[in-house]
């Protein structure tokens, strides 16, 4: 393998690892705050998208407008779904979780698929989609996109919740409810602020992966690979999460290069059942981590 | 006695009207009637694995297209008799439960769902990736069983071939439930400390489970093939796994009778939504979470529910117990 | 040869040490009971030995065998039974069921057999349920069969956990607090019914009992542990005049 295609496929995976830590992001931090794993977030990350493909095709506003209204409507369908559905299952055996929010994604997606039916649509970017050369070497100017808006999420969550009130609040709850309690912080309007966080990054996964395989009903597929991620990684570790997505998006690259396109999913999952054998709790996760 | 009395009635009964009834059904609706069998062997094999070993599997529908292609394989292709391409189909998804149940052992919860999440995905992708075998996207053609050397070519003589092996199935797990073997399945999914301080081994028994709803997952998916005709790949994704989930949660969890509503219910409930194509998917998903959140014992759980609500005496006296992490879905 | 040893046993949890170096050793059919403030290590002790929890030292053997290695379900296969300070009966399963379930590994009819339902397996359930409903009838629990065990109130699952761990004909029984929750009454009479049943059947027994007067005259000798460690053993009368006992539950809380 030469060195330039060595690099595309660097970038390659380091953009759909972002994406990956991204939507990973999305489901840890709602789980490390309320104990319930959304099985239904990839259903979020298509809502993202379409929710701006909305904005772009009825409003005027340009698309640097257009993200951050889409992830604070976003951030309020999280709110909404926290209090009507995830809140009753707080307390609820695992099975009625997954399936639960399995069955509340399906219900967005099928719901999208109704009036959007399959099309594939696009959402124009502001900035040009040729390829940046440098010598052999060609790079995608959306994966730069993507790259550097997951860096500066993360960095911003970093901020978020090391120096935040809101943040420290929601860092006190994931690690003990009943102390946050005592402490004088509201453990519900936690966990619906991590729920519109959660949704919020979701969204913007969606956003960011538009370009590169369009607006379709099935985007939300991607939250396999994200959980593939946050297993790798470990559950209650952010950056747990953005280290097993990044690192997943470069096995993932680069063994699709060698085996093809398909057989790379294969060896995403192996991956994932080859973990959960033999460190269930991932790369920074604890041995002890279990719901609250 | 009145139990016995009852039983020299409904016994008979239920034999008449499964074998003098359906000669009186049209066409489609006997296609029907031959799709909720199948359902009711899906229902039946994942309520023994999720409703009473209270193990979470996403990927029964995996188990269902390994049977499903490796009975249509030797029959249709390779010419076996289907009523030996078929349990030996059966045993072929039995093999992969049992590899399932290797990763599964050490698994509960969100991680187990995520491990048979992940081998459904694999088993999607194998299908695709072997289109020599497989027929990939395109699928494959199954033709009807024939039966000394008749071939069953309506879905009235199809009816009578699998009703009987339906029968024995669903009585096979009945009487797996009221055994040993059965309360093993409830007592690791209630306490898996107090089934080990009786001797029960949760990995044994968890591979026994596993094992049972692959068997009847594959079996199913040998007999959906010859009804329906064709093997679809995508008939067997998530979407498809759900839908079994939610035979068992809208039905009843952890009881052969709940297996049977949920699977006759849900099979005839597309129908009558037929007017509504596109919101057939949608009311389903609805209604499995409504099932979920607001019903959770199913509809068989709608009678007892009823008889308290009504009968007096519905308590023994005392404060209850209060159920810690709450009993079992 | 000693029916059940204990040897320098010790149990740590991340760093605590719950129990350290105990050790005991039991003559068969002996009725031995574990005293101990809060805390005491006593049930640290009781899981260890059902292998629900790893030793960090020590052996643990029955009848000379070593179980210290052992998977739970073996150890309870070798004849080691228990009940649980939190009860742990099958929720959503009938009383009698949670019962059955306790026969569980002396029933000979196997999956095969029972699938089919051949005629040894009918056999073999219609005399599992007598011999669970004989059990039923000995703690009084004859006209709870078929309640659900979670709807019931917490002593009648005490005596549920009890007859259940009878059941599965256990050579050493170990109860964890098997009393708590019931009335003077109530305590009495199953005690009565477990020291009786016991006897019948030859099972020894260690007892972690908070309630003194209940051990006091069930048990043929204590021992006793405070902080992890064994601080006195003895017949009952010795050990209620030890000072080092008397010091140890003044010190931290004093029983009835």
């Amino acid at each position: 393998m030469s060195a330039d295609i060595a690099l595309q496929l660097l970038f390659s995976g380091l953009s759909v690892g972002s994406v990956y830590a991204l939507v990973a992001l999305a489901l840890v931090i709602p789980f490390k705050a309320s104990g319930v794993l959304n099985f239904g977030q990839g259903e979020m990350v298509t809502l993202g998208a379409y929710i701006a493909l909305a904005l772009s095709l009825t409003t005027p506003l340009p698309y640097y407008a257009i993200v951050p209204l889409t992830l604070a409507l976003a951030a309020l369908v999280g709110v909404a779904f926290e209090r009507l559905f995830i809140r009753p299952l707080v307390r609820a055996p695992e099975f009625t979780i997954v399936i639960g929010t399995f069955a509340l994604g399906l219900m967005v997606k099928f719901a999208i698929r109704l009036y959007w039916q399959d099309n594939v649509y696009s959402l124009s970017v502001p900035f040009s989609t040729n390829p940046w050369i440098f010598g052999d070497v060609r790079i995608n100017p959306v994966f730069v996109s993507i790259i550097a808006c997951a860096v500066a999420l993360v960095a911003a969550l970093a901020f978020f919740f090391q120096r935040t009130r809101a943040g420290k609040a929601m860092r006190a709850v994931s690690q003990n409810q009943e102390a946050a309690r005592l402490m004088g912080i509201s453990v519900e309007r936690v966990f619906s602020s991590t729920w519109a966080l959660g949704t919020a990054i979701a969204a913007l996964a969606g956003i960011l992966f538009a370009p590169v395989t369009g607006i379709h009903p099935e985007i939300g597929n991607l939250i396999l690979k994200a959980f593939v991620a946050a297993v790798i990684g470990g559950f209650d570790s952010l950056p747990g999460a953005v280290v097993g997505g990044l690192l997943l998006g470069l096995i993932e690259t680069f063994s699709g290069a060698i085996v093809g396109s398909t057989f790379k999913n294969v060896i995403a999952f192996a991956v994932l059942i080859l973990v959960l054998l033999v460190r269930p709790y991932g790369i920074f996760g604890s041995a002890g981590a279990r719901r609250v | 006695m009145p139990a016995d009395r009852a039983r020299w009635f409904w016994w008979p009964a239920i034999a008449a009207v499964l074998l003098l009834t359906p000669p009186l059904l049209g066409t489609y609706q006997l296609y029907l009637v031959n799709i909720a069998l199948v359902n009711i062997v899906l229902a039946i094999g994942l309520n023994l694995l999720t409703g009473n070993a209270g193990q979470i599997s996403l990927c029964n529908s995996s188990f269902m297209a390994i049977g499903a292609y490796a009975c249509t394989l030797l029959s249709t292709k390779l010419g076996l008799s289907f009523w030996l391409a078929l349990p030996v189909g059966g045993i072929v998804a039995m093999s992969f439960g049992c590899v399932l149940a290797l990763p599964a052992m050490r698994l509960s919860g969100f991680y187990l769902a995520l491990a048979t999440l992940g081998f459904l995905e694999i088993t999607q992708t194998m299908i695709e990736e072997f289109p020599g075998i497989t027929g990939g996207i395109r699928g494959m053609i199954a033709s009807r069983p024939t039966l000394f050397g008749w071939k069953l070519g309506s879905d009235l003589a199809l009816y009578y071939a699998f009703m009987p092996i339906v029968a024995c199935l669903v009585l096979v797990a009945r009487n797996l439930i009221r055994s040993p073997v059965g309360r093993a399945f409830d007592a690791i999914r209630n306490s898996v400390p107090a089934a080990q301080s009786l001797g029960i081994s949760p990995v044994r028994t968890k591979l026994i489970a596993f094992a049972i709803a692959a068997l009847y997952a594959g079996l199913a998916g040998g007999l959906g093939a010859a009804v329906v005709g064709f093997i679809d790949p995508v008939e067997y994704g998530t979407g498809a796994s759900l839908r079994h989930v939610t035979f068992i949660v809208v039905g009843g969890i952890g009881s052969i009778s709940g297996s049977l509503v949920g699977a006759i219910v849900l099979t005839v409930l597309p129908e009558l939504l037929r007017g509504l194509k596109e919101y057939s998917d949608f009311v389903y998903a609805a209604l499995l979470l409504a099932f979920l959140l607001l019903l959770p014992k199913g509809l068989v759980g709608l009678g007892p529910m009823a008889a308290r609500l009504w009968s007096r005496e519905g308590r023994v006296s005392g404060p209850p117990l209060e159920a810690r992490g709450g009993p079992a879905p | 040869m000693t029916f059940f040893v204990l040897d320098a046993v010790s149990v740590t949890f991340g760093g605590v040490i719950a129990v350290r170096d105990v050790s005991l050793s039991l003559e068969r059919g002996e009725i031995r009971g574990l005293i101990g403030p809060n805390g005491a290590g006593k049930t640290s002790l009781i899981n260890a030995v059902t292998g629900m929890v790893p030793i960090s030292g020590g052996r643990i053997a029955l009848e000379e065998r070593e179980i210290g290695r052992l998977a739970p379900h073996q150890i309870a296969a070798l004849g080691i039974g228990r009940t649980f300070q939190h009860v742990e009966i099958f929720a959503d399963q009938t009383v009698l069921t949670n019962v059955l379930t306790g026969l569980h590994r002396h029933l000979s009819h196997g999956l095969w057999s029972s699938a089919l339902m051949l005629p040894s397996a009918r056999r073999g359930e219609a005399a599992a349920r007598r011999e669970a409903e004989g059990l039923l009838e000995a703690f009084d629990l004859g006209s709870y069969g078929d309640a659900v065990a979670g709807d019931l109130p917490y002593g009648i699952l005490k005596r549920l956990d009890l007859a259940r761990a009878l059941a599965a004909r256990p050579k050493l029984l170990l109860l964890d607090e098997p009393t708590s929750g019931m009335s003077e009454v109530e305590a009495a009479a199953t005690i009565a019914t477990a020291r009786g049943l016991a006897r019948d059947r030859d099972i020894t027994l260690l007892v972690i009992e908070h309630n003194m007067r209940v051990i006091m005259a069930l048990a043929d000798r204590l021992t006793v542990l405070h902080h992890g460690e064994k601080i006195a053993e003895g017949t009952p009368a010795e050990v209620q005049a030890d000072p080092l006992v008397i010091d140890a539950y003044l010190g931290d809380h004093a029983d009835a």
